[in-house]
């Protein structure tokens, strides 16, 4: 009963978010008014040319495969490495999991474009290959600061290697692969965004659409959806977060 | 890890694999007759003629024979050979060009394929490899970085790597690069210096007022959530309102577009670094320490200058090199807000479907990035406590 209303109380602030991005959607139309009042000369103040909704679901999309597929691969290389027969890899890892981290995400994106052409497709590759990178980090940091007399100890009572990894050492490693999971999708939500700029359809449409007609109406209805989008996951991310921790705080 | 010697180094050997397989398999340049047409790929042998490309070919091969019972003078060897891996890059660039291109064809330009990204790509990996596998690395691995750059500067300069495509999307916009150059340094200078002034007023309130820690944080990650081109966007409308209002602003050149909604947006994002960094320095001293130069008398201001700045040194500087990198991939998106930087030459490449041009930017970009890194690692090593001879 307890747990319920901690997690209630921890979780008012995603739903209030979640409220606030649902009107931002759905009555947007609503707030015309206000928004004629930002570009009195423009022809369409409201953006028309793909409803709110379709746009935050092909973001969603994007952002959702991008992540899953980064989270598989970073967690899966990053288990590979710190196994007995994967540990010649661990340094050459480790190294371009933090060195590929100063790439910047747009040079990234705009790097893809030569290789797949415009669109989702590149957007997502971009995506998977930069978001991989914190998942990788942190999944071996998390797996390598698991101490060695623990890991002995779950030999010492019988457990096989794959049993020593997933019911030991990736429980305790939760923690810390969760915050790199919450770096990679908080990048991912943002690169998105930028993904417009190479033909992926996305939130950030009607940002690009006002940059260029100088619609300045666009430009505030798309940041902030944007914005309320990523505060909402970010929120999200954040409950979890303590969730495992309090877990982990009571399995200790 | 029991005898590293006698065992082959699996992740050289796995490495020298597949860079020569996409070496044989793959183009490794590519001419094209001018910008619009598509261009022709050419594989290693027909790239580079058989003798070099034999050479290449046999110093990988090298690499590998080396790798398969390393030791310490095999991996002296193997570094001195991916060095010179790594350098050859820009010198077999200029050959392809000079065999492929007439001085009679000002239009024709040369690209980098598949096989000449991947040899870049896995020689730096090998250089990685090669350099942990060796501690203490020998200080000559940097001459691969080192060569590369100079060995491709003095080929631009001279003249020989003018056909890349690279350099003729350049030339046809050499004032605008140094501009762009120009714009995204003084665009991370700016955040950089406001980050430092604000974050450093803000540590300090949070160490001497800790309850406004929470608060404070709270703000400055909130503001690291918002996605950069939401709060681009967010900045456009309010900006633009005062601009009108204030004509003072304007003659300012504050505009709704341009430097103003970039550089507050980038100080934004760069404050939870610097914030953070010092923050947790300062007070992680161990407060042993502090009692003990207490107790030499020293004052307070003493001891924050002599002894804690000092000890706090390089996790601030960490928090720098942070903000410095992510500033400058932002400062590349707020071209789409207009201001100046080497995000406009991507933008506009990729609304011409230009991917030299977008590379003309992206490259820079990224070149920006890594020398910050390595600029900004090597001064806080220098920091470090007890480095100093």
């Amino acid at each position: 009963m307890r747990r319920l209303l901690a997690m209630l109380r921890n979780g008012w602030v995603p739903l209030m978010w979640l409220l606030l991005l649902l009107v931002a959607v759905f009555s947007m139309d609503q707030f015309e008014g206000f928004f004629r009042q930002i570009e009195p000369d423009a022809r369409a103040v409201i953006y028309q040319r793909s409803s709110f909704a379709q746009l935050l679901g092909k973001h969603l999309l994007i952002v959702g495969a991008a992540s899953l597929v980064s989270v598989i691969v970073g967690v899966a290389a990053g288990i590979l490495a710190t196994r007995r027969w994967g540990r010649d890899f661990l340094p050459l890892v480790s190294q371009v999991a933090s060195i590929g981290q100063t790439f910047p995400p747009v040079a990234v994106l705009a790097l893809a474009v030569p290789l797949l052409g415009f669109g989702s497709l590149p957007t997502i590759f971009a995506l998977v290959l930069y978001g991989l990178l914190p998942v990788l980090r942190n999944t071996l940091a998390g797996l390598q600061d698991v101490s060695p007399t623990v890991i002995e100890a779950a030999r010492g009572i019988g457990m096989s290697p794959l049993q020593s990894l997933f019911k030991v050492e990736l429980p305790l490693a939760s923690v810390v692969i969760l915050a790199g999971i919450r770096t990679s999708v908080t990048v991912a939500i943002a690169t998105a965004a930028i993904g417009s700029t190479i033909g992926a359809s996305t939130l950030g449409d009607p940002v690009i659409a006002g940059l260029v007609n100088g619609n300045t109406a666009y430009v505030l209805q798309g940041a902030i959806l944007i914005g309320l989008l990523a505060v909402l996951i970010d929120s999200l991310f954040e409950c979890v977060q303590q969730w495992f921790a309090v877990r982990q705080g009571r399995a200790q | 890890m029991e005898s590293p010697r006698s065992t082959p180094n699996r992740v050289v050997l796995t490495l020298v694999c597949i860079v020569l397989a996409v070496l044989l398999l793959a183009d490794f340049a590519s001419v094209q007759a001018n910008r619009i047409v598509p261009g022709q790929g050419l594989g290693l042998f027909k790239a580079l003629g058989s003798v070099w490309a034999s050479g290449l070919i046999a110093g990988l091969l090298a690499i590998a024979a080396l790798a398969w019972r390393p030791n310490p003078l095999r991996y002296r060897l193997m570094l001195a050979l991916v060095v010179l891996l790594l350098c050859q890059l820009p010198l077999s660039l200029a050959w392809f060009i000079h065999l492929h291109i007439a001085d009679d064809q000002p239009y024709a330009r040369a690209g980098i394929a598949a096989g000449g990204w991947t040899l870049l790509f896995i020689g730096s990996l090998l250089l990685i490899e090669c350099r942990q596998r060796m501690q203490p690395a020998p200080f000559w691995w940097r001459a691969a970085p080192l060569g590369l750059v100079l060995i491709s500067a003095w080929l631009i300069y001279s003249g020989d790597l003018a056909a890349l495509s690279l350099l003729r999307e350049y030339s046809s916009r050499r004032s605008e690069f140094w501009q762009a150059l120009a714009g995204h340094l003084s665009l991370v200078g700016g955040a950089l210096l406001g980050s430092l002034i604000i974050g450093l007023l803000l540590a300090w309130l949070t160490l001497r007022v800790p309850r406004l820690q929470r608060p404070i944080f709270g703000l400055l990650n909130f503001f690291q959530t918002i996605p950069s081109l939401a709060l681009f966007g967010l900045l456009i409308a309010p900006l633009s309102y005062l601009a009108n209002k204030y004509p003072v602003l304007q003659g300012l050149g504050i505009h709704g577009i341009g430097w103003a909604p970039a550089i507050i947006a980038l100080v934004a994002y760069s404050l939870l670094p610097v914030v953070r960094n010092t923050s947790v320095a300062l007070s992680g001293v161990a407060p042993a320490v502090i009692e003990s130069a207490h107790g030499m008398g020293m004052s307070s201001w003493q001891v924050l200058r002599q002894v804690r700045v000092p000890l706090a040194l390089p996790v601030i500087i960490e928090g720098i090199r942070i903000t410095t990198i992510q500033a400058i991939g932002l400062v590349a998106v707020a071209a789409l807000i207009g201001a100046s930087g080497f995000g406009s030459f991507i933008f506009q490449g990729l609304g011409q479907g230009a991917m030299d041009l977008v590379l003309l930017g992206a490259l820079p970009t990224i070149f920006l990035a890594l020398l910050a890194d390595a600029l900004f690692s090597a001064l806080a090593r220098h920091c470090q406590p007890g480095v100093r001879a």
